[in-house]
């Protein structure tokens, strides 16, 4: 080894005390070949750029990267003649609302915003109790549904005034739970006169089933008589005969007709 | 009208409902887009069923609904009658159902002049009930006594000096 690196030592000393000047321009001669030395396979991994001429015009279009439209890529629209929006809102075109639209139930009448207070306090009084008793199942229902479009109307438009008031601060709260009561009122009476109407046929359907003159089986449709005065007494009380299923609680008895059921809403 | 819904109608028969719904004023909304607040057990289809049942309102194929979660208040009910510290509680979430109408609805304008409602006249009862709160309130031996009072019984203790005045027990 140390004969060698003396060898070699002594074989370059020559090339340098020679080559002052033109080292700097030309290698030495024993050097060149690793000058010339041609990668011939790719650092790379990468896909050649000639694999992918596959004629796809979308190639390297990417909205996440804003590489904008290929050039050979051609849009249904030009730019010149897009739409441009309308910034100021008093140059929009206006929308025809139907008159007959459904969302008008929504507002009071005068299809303000929100009612002033003397609006909202123009109202009557609640629905009494005696006033409702005279009414039948349909009418109650359909006041039952007034109430409530009332109460939604108000809630809608006790929701907008508030909004309007966060910025300056306005009265009329006061009316509107005034007039809100009322209608409170009335879905309450409402309520009670059914209970109270579904009391008096559960009394009854009890006292008819203690009572032998009435048959509360009997198919009236079918012409069979339901009272059968001065039944009761005719003969006792045996077991087995239709008296005794009359009173025989443990029989099913049909239950009280939801009479006035037909209009029923469905949600 | 349950026969001709141009959709299938549900089975929930309500007969006397006693919740409200409310239509919420969204300005950044399309006029083709309505928003409801309802009640959180209302599902889209209840929403729908109603609408078009009790307002005669058909609503496109688009229908969105949102929970919106409450933030925590201070106190146990909704509006104590004195701040309760130290409790708090979370008011119940609401849900919003935004739905696509077929036909458009723009709401109505917001009125020029508020003055039915008295906004000026609102804001002075403000300033006046807070003023008095702050007197009558537990801090109130920290305010000083009002300029206009004070003014008063200084004239009134001069014109005592002075001679001007008698004083009387039991006042005039």
């Amino acid at each position: 080894m140390a004969s060698i690196h003396c060898s070699s030592a002594s074989l370059l000393r020559s090339v340098f005390t020679t080559t002052t000047t033109r080292a700097s321009v030309l290698p030495p001669a024993f050097l060149v070949p690793a000058f010339n030395i041609t990668q011939t396979s790719s650092f790379s991994s990468t896909t050649p750029a000639q694999a992918r001429k596959d004629g796809n015009r979308n190639r390297g279009v990417s909205a996440l990267r804003h590489t904008g439209i290929g050039r050979k890529q051609k849009l249904g629209v030009s730019l010149a003649n897009l739409p441009k929006p309308v910034l100021d809102p008093q140059k929009r075109s206006t929308v025809d609302v139907d008159e007959d639209h459904g969302l008008w139930d929504f507002f009071y009448p005068s299809r303000e915003l929100f009612p002033t207070p003397e609006e909202s306090h123009a109202h009557g009084r609640a629905w009494t109790v005696p006033e409702l008793r005279v009414k039948d199942w349909d009418d109650l229902h359909r006041l039952w549904w007034t109430c409530v479009k009332e109460n939604n109307r108000s809630a809608t438009a006790m929701l907008a005034r508030q909004k309007a008031a966060a910025r300056s601060g306005m009265y009329g709260d006061y009316e509107a739970n005034a007039r809100h009561e009322v209608v409170a009122e009335t879905m309450k009476k409402i309520k009670f006169v059914l209970t109270e109407r579904w009391y008096a046929w559960e009394n009854a359907r009890m006292s008819a089933m203690e009572d032998e003159e009435v048959d509360l089986y009997a198919d009236v449709e079918k012409g069979e008589e339901a009272y059968l005065p001065g039944r009761a007494g005719d003969e006792p009380l045996a077991l087995g005969t239709k008296a005794d299923a009359l009173t025989d609680s443990g029989k099913a008895i049909p239950p009280p007709d939801a009479a006035g059921t037909t209009r029923e809403a469905r949600l | 009208m349950a026969a001709t819904a141009p959709f299938r109608v549900g089975m929930k028969e309500i007969y006397l409902p006693n919740f409200n719904i409310v239509l919420t004023r969204t300005p950044s909304q399309p006029p083709t887009s309505a928003t409801f607040l309802t009640p959180l057990w209302f599902s889209k289809l209840d929403l729908r069923d109603y609408l078009y049942h009790a307002y005669d309102i058909r609503i496109g194929p688009s229908i969105r609904s949102y929970v919106q979660q409450s933030a925590i208040r201070q106190g146990q009910v909704k509006d104590p009658a004195r701040p309760q510290y130290k409790r708090w509680h979370r008011p119940r979430a609401t849900k919003r159902i935004t739905v696509e109408l077929e036909r458009p609805f723009v709401w109505p304008k917001m009125p020029e002049d508020l003055g039915e409602w008295k906004p000026v006249e609102n804001k002075m009862a403000g300033v006046e009930q807070q003023g008095m709160q702050e007197r009558m309130g537990g801090a109130s031996d920290a305010f000083a006594v009002e300029e206009g009072r004070r003014r008063g019984m200084r004239e009134q203790a001069r014109a005592l000096l002075e001679g001007r005045e008698k004083w009387r027990p039991g006042g005039k």
